[in-house]
């Protein structure tokens, strides 16, 4: 039962990886806690959900959505946060604008589609491995493999292509990557892209998993994907994996140990234990200047 | 621009005037209002959506017989997000309209139970077609419900899983809300009452409502070996609890309550629904000519059968329109409230008849799922 625990709870923590990417690639460069990522999350696998009810096909359905939802982390960066920086307007400023996109966000989705839950296909076939005692059941593998692939992805990307170099270039100081030649406003929108794909993927891993997917679904997995983000260390990717697996685990094991009702609650209490200890998180750089 | 400014207030002085003046003549003819105050947004709205439609029904069929004495019925909706904040705050809009006498509503027994002091305060009658918490009743004598007490609910819950299905080791996970916390307790005790036919509780998981993942505590229940078990919670909470119980364990059985018989459930739960079995008190497919009549002008109307719950708000809409026919007008709220309380009401959820604490007795009819649809649940066993 222990191993299986923590079975539940990797599966589940891959996905708050996936999310909390999106919150670590973001505040990397623009130094922005980009709280309209939930609702991005959301809007993914509802888009998605939404796709494969016009019978188009379900992988054709989750390709175009993850593009969609991708497209829609590009919109609102140009949107609401470009007019921001032109400005130089206060960080603050920003940080709650976000927090207006994403209502924005998880209201129309709620307009358009209603708000009560629906159904959402499986992705893989039911059956289940048994190892020793643990039972890995299809969807956890594939879901444990297709997140796992994607930060090996992500962090490919950041680290060996060129326009990686750039968001790198960015995140240490922008001005000076502006003067060295580099795009810096279609590496913002490019950072954007990436997460809301990312989190397009982990909508639909999760929406599969639960079976449902709804508007509202992106509120507490946001906060949870943010509080991974923030324990491993915000801004680093294999920080956003490392927080992800803690929070997903802990929780799973307070199910267990203290009772489901403790379940929601675990990912902060762990958050403001270790970032008592570690105010950076487990693998974040020193000297964030401003939040 | 004095001028124009003089001009404006004094159009606005007039209007207001002739506003005050018009009123009170236009009183004998006002219409008569009815409230529901259920989820009209969010996670249950399904329920809400369903009341408003139900009383709006009810009302449109006494509109046509030219409604109560020559005045026509109007419905008016109130969305409290089934939260007990937010229905505090529809009771007291509610009570601030002198024309409303009744509300039809709330939907969860915790948001009942936090609006009820408000309606009793301003003796306007509220009649709950869900609440079944055992407090709500009590809580004053304008306070109804169209629903049976938890108690006899769980009894006809507790019937289904230990002699219907035959199981002993019975596993409960239910919400942690007021109903929810409640609810499970009272299935406790009832198990243990029955302690002689070998029925067990092994275990007991509350969950988070709406967290959607719930294997954490299937897991614990599956290790303590449940066979049966109860699910105290409304469709969102039996949908996914089967489906990702039965990933572990094919062959467990669910049981719910009555707030789960809904489409919704179906839709939600698709195969991993077949089986789940749950006490209603009315049931869409019953013989009763009466009912029969109602879902089909439902369907005809709405497009979907409608639920228990709706049934019972139906049922409480007639209820009221029918003391207020009997009484000639709604205007004075301690014999509104002594008809509606003596009356005896023959509907589509069989009779009802309020006793001293306004609450109603009814039988159950024990529903299963089968090939995507509600039956009967012995007709479910046989095939």
């Amino acid at each position: 039962m222990l191993l299986q625990q923590i079975m539940n709870g990797v599966t589940i923590g891959m996905t708050y990886a996936l999310i909390a990417v999106g919150y670590s690639l973001v505040f990397g460069i623009l130094r922005l806690v980009n709280f309209s990522h939930g609702s991005v999350y959301a809007f993914g696998a509802n888009s998605i959900l939404f796709l494969i009810s016009l019978n188009i096909g379900i992988i054709p359905a989750i390709l175009i959505g993850i593009l969609l939802t991708g497209i829609l982390g590009v919109l609102i960066d140009k949107t609401a946060l470009e007019p921001l920086r032109k400005k130089s307007a206060e960080g603050i400023t920003s940080l709650i604008t976000t927090i207006g996109v994403s209502s924005v966000i998880t209201n129309l989705l709620i307009a358009r589609l209603g708000s009560q839950k629906k159904a959402f296909p499986a992705l893989f076939p039911t059956g289940e491995i048994i190892v020793g005692s643990i039972k890995f059941t299809y969807t956890q593998i594939g879901m444990l493999v297709i997140s796992l692939a994607l930060l090996i992805c992500l962090l490919l990307i950041v680290e060996r292509t060129k326009i990686g170099l750039a968001m790198r270039a960015s995140e240490q100081n922008i001005t000076a990557a502006k003067l060295m030649g580099i795009n810096v406003n279609f590496v913002i929108s490019f950072t954007f892209f990436l997460g809301g794909m990312s989190a397009a993927i982990a909508g639909t891993l999760v929406s599969s998993y639960y079976n449902m997917a709804y508007p509202n679904m992106g509120y507490t997995a946001g906060l949870k994907a943010f509080a991974a983000a923030v324990l491993g260390g915000i801004g680093s990717l294999p920080g956003s994996l490392l927080g992800g697996l803690v929070v997903g685990i802990s929780e799973s094991f307070a199910a267990t140990v203290l009772g489901s009702e403790f379940r929601d609650s675990m990912a902060f209490i762990i958050l403001i234990c270790v970032l008592i200890i570690r105010p950076n998180g487990f693998l974040g750089k020193k000297s964030i200047k401003k939040v | 621009m004095k001028k124009v400014r003089f001009l404006l207030s004094m159009i606005l002085i007039i209007a207001v005037a002739f506003g005050i003046v018009n009123s009170p003549a236009a009183a004998d003819e006002a219409p008569i209002k009815i409230a529901v105050a259920a989820p009209l947004t969010g996670d249950n709205s399904e329920y809400g959506i369903g009341f408003y439609n139900a009383v709006t029904m009810m009302a449109e069929s006494w509109n046509e017989k030219g409604g109560i004495q020559g005045r026509s019925i109007v419905v008016e909706q109130f969305d409290d997000k089934n939260s007990p904040e937010e229905g505090v705050s529809v009771a007291n809009k509610i009570a601030s309209d002198k024309d409303i006498r009744c509300v039809i509503g709330h939907f969860a027994s915790g948001v009942c139970m936090a609006a009820a002091p408000t309606y009793q305060d301003y003796k306007i009658i509220e009649i709950s077609p869900s609440a079944s918490h055992p407090d709500y009743s009590g809580i004053g004598d304008f306070i109804f419900r169209n629903n049976t007490v938890i108690m006899h609910e769980a009894k006809a819950s507790l019937d289904i899983a230990v002699n219907d299905l035959g199981k002993k080791n019975i596993g409960i996970i239910s919400i942690k809300t007021d109903w929810g916390v409640s609810t499970a307790g009272i299935v406790k005790n009832l198990v243990e009452e029955m302690a002689d036919s070998g029925a067990t509780v092994v275990a007991h998981e509350e969950v988070i409502e709406g967290s959607d993942d719930y294997r954490p505590a299937i897991t614990k229940l599956h290790d303590a070996g449940a066979d049966v078990v109860i699910c105290v919670g409304m469709y969102n909470l039996v949908a996914p609890v089967s489906r990702q119980y039965k990933e572990i364990n094919p062959d467990i059985q669910i049981v719910g309550f009555s707030n789960s018989y809904s489409e919704e459930l179906i839709k939600l739960g698709g195969e991993s629904v077949e089986g789940v079995a749950f006490p209603v008190i009315f049931f869409s497919k019953s013989d009763d000519p009466k009912v029969q009549e109602f879902v089909a002008n439902f369907k005809e109307k709405f497009g979907s059968e409608p639920s228990a719950l709706t049934a019972q708000a139906y049922d409480s809409a007639g209820i009221y329109f029918t003391a207020v026919e009997k009484l000639g007008d709604e205007k004075d709220s301690d014999a509104l409230r002594d008809e509606i309380a003596n009356l005896t009401y023959d509907g589509v959820t069989g009779t009802t008849k309020f006793d001293e604490n306004g609450d109603v007795q009814k039988s159950f009819t024990k529903v299963t799922i089968k090939n995507g649809e509600f039956v009967l649940l012995e007709d479910g066993a046989s095939k």
